[in-house]
């Protein structure tokens, strides 16, 4: 490997110079900037999965709330109260849906630092993710527990089970079975977005293609380099999902309990 | 001798919107008795026995469960209705579970029964319906009268001292009605209390003691099964007893 790069870096590690070609450069920069490059991936990755998680657990209170009906019997607090819960999550997902992540990013950080929340540039970023993933979860959240059928809810229901048991033993785990793949999906859409934190300066890796690009005024080839990087990066993420989608599936064979066959009659 | 009466209902009256389905309807069942409602689609039987469980709640009227009015609150509702099991025409299996977690579902997280007894509990019902060796599988692995036979099972785990049956076989391919008959036959002789709205007629004559013909929201009439399929009174029952019995002849 570094025999390669050697040749490419013309053997003594000094930059290509302005008769280098693009491939010299492309080598010279991750050669140079292989350990900041390494750390930005890992901020990346920190930083999407973070904000995922944290996002997916608003997303699905978010989708749990917007679910639940309001009955006509129910008593006057639960009535006012789910009222008000429903207004203030209705306000939070259209204000999140409806302004680009980087200005949300912009005014957060800075917002929160002016009025003395001393927030590190990581902390506003993971907050932005998970912001923007709550908002757009709850509807995915919502729209896969309606998919199960109300049958489902009946049976437990009948059996005595309450609201809450039925909804956290029967109803969720059938809603996150569907949900998963595009649980996977906001994941690795989060891990591109990641990008646009450099505003507020999160040392990802835009902002660190910015930097090692501005070093040499060779921001083609510094971009080229975390391309392949963002692109490994999903690739990877993208297989290990899949395997795991299909383990979750299970098998369609099941084993007859021989203990219990001829005692059936 | 009088036995004695578990469910009593009270002038119930269920609107859907505009729509009346049920017309102050009182019956009551009494410990042992299996009664059948049957009567045409729409009649509002199937209302009728969804409001007795409160999956759906009565508009005006009382359900009384040994005398005592079933409150619309979580918890009355809980410990009545884990009294009271219900079998619906669409099985209605936890999907994410195997049929022996179906099994155990009511007695470990409702009843909090020690995870042995739910277990054994599981086995017997399961053996009593047949389908103890299919513990493994999962309701989408099963066929629609496995599925029920099941589902009866799941029910039966909760030692309910009334059972509804909400059209259980009308899911099912004719070659599977007969085995989950079977089960609910058993059942009835062994005294368990039960309410089977029902499209089976042959079912109705021979199993229930007392059989409710209902129409249009009314309980039209309610009689032993031997007077009301050889001589019904009323001439909607005799319309729609004719009607069927035609209909028979023709397959």
């Amino acid at each position: 490997m570094s025999s390669i790069i050697a040749y490419f870096t013309n053997a003594t590690g000094s930059s290509p110079g302005a008769q280098g070609t693009t491939f010299q450069w492309i080598a010279y920069i991750a050669g140079q900037y292989k350990f900041m490059f390494l750390q930005a991936a890992w901020v990346t990755v920190y930083v999407a999965f973070l904000g995922t998680i944290l996002g997916f657990l608003i997303g699905f209170l978010v989708g749990i709330v917007n679910s639940t009906k309001i009955e006509p019997d129910d008593n006057v607090v639960k009535k006012a109260l789910l009222r008000i819960v429903k207004v203030i999550i209705a306000i939070y997902v259209e204000i999140f849906r409806d302004t680009p992540m980087i200005v949300q990013g912009m005014v957060l950080y800075y917002g929160l630092r002016d009025n003395n929340v001393m927030v590190t540039s990581i902390v506003a970023g993971v907050l932005v993710i998970m912001l923007n993933t709550g908002a757009y979860m709850g509807e995915t959240v919502r729209a896969g527990i309606n998919s199960i059928d109300p049958g489902q809810t009946e049976g437990a229901l009948a059996m005595g089970e309450s609201h809450f048991g039925t909804m956290f033993y029967v109803v969720l785990p059938q809603a996150i079975r569907n949900i998963v793949p595009e649980m996977c999906n906001t994941f690795l859409t989060n891990l591109k977005e990641t990008s646009v934190l450099n505003v507020i300066g999160v040392t990802e890796l835009f902002l660190m293609a910015k930097t090692a690009g501005g070093a040499y005024y060779k921001y083609y080839e510094s971009y080229l380099v975390i391309s392949v990087i963002y692109l490994v990066m999903c690739f990877v993420f993208n297989r290990i999902f899949r395997v795991l989608e299909k383990k979750m599936k299970g098998s369609k064979d099941y084993v007859l309990a021989a203990e219990y066959m001829n005692t059936d009659e | 001798m009088p036995a004695e009466t578990v469910i009593e209902v009270k002038n119930l009256v269920k609107n859907f919107g505009e729509h009346q389905v049920l017309r102050k309807i009182d019956f009551s069942i009494s410990k042992g008795e299996v009664v059948c409602v049957i009567g045409a689609s729409g009649s509002g039987k199937s209302t009728l026995l969804r409001c007795i469980n409160h999956l759906e709640t009565p508009t005006a009227g009382q359900i009384l469960f040994h005398g005592k009015e079933v409150k619309n609150t979580q918890k009355d509702l809980s410990a009545y209705r884990s009294k009271v099991g219900m079998v619906f025409q669409s099985f209605n299996l936890f999907a994410n579970m195997t049929v022996l977690k179906n099994c155990m579902f009511g007695t470990t997280k409702i009843l909090h029964l020690p995870k042995e007894e739910a277990h054994s509990r599981a086995i017997q019902h399961l053996k009593e319906v047949g389908m103890a060796p299919y513990i493994n599988a999962r309701p989408d692995q099963l066929s629609g009268g496995q599925k029920q036979r099941v589902a009866i099972a799941r029910a039966l785990c909760m030692n309910p001292e009334v059972l509804l049956f909400d059209e259980p076989t009308s899911a099912l391919d004719p070659e599977m009605v007969g085995e989950v008959l079977n089960v609910m036959r058993d059942l009835a002789s062994k005294g368990l209390t039960m309410i089977v709205v029902t499209h089976e007629m042959g079912f109705a004559r021979d199993v229930s003691s007392r059989t409710i013909f209902m129409d249009q929201g009314y309980v039209v009439e309610d009689e032993s099964p031997d007077v009301l399929f050889v001589h019904p009174k009323n001439e909607r029952t005799k319309a729609f007893l004719s009607r069927y019995m035609s209909d028979q002849q023709q397959t």
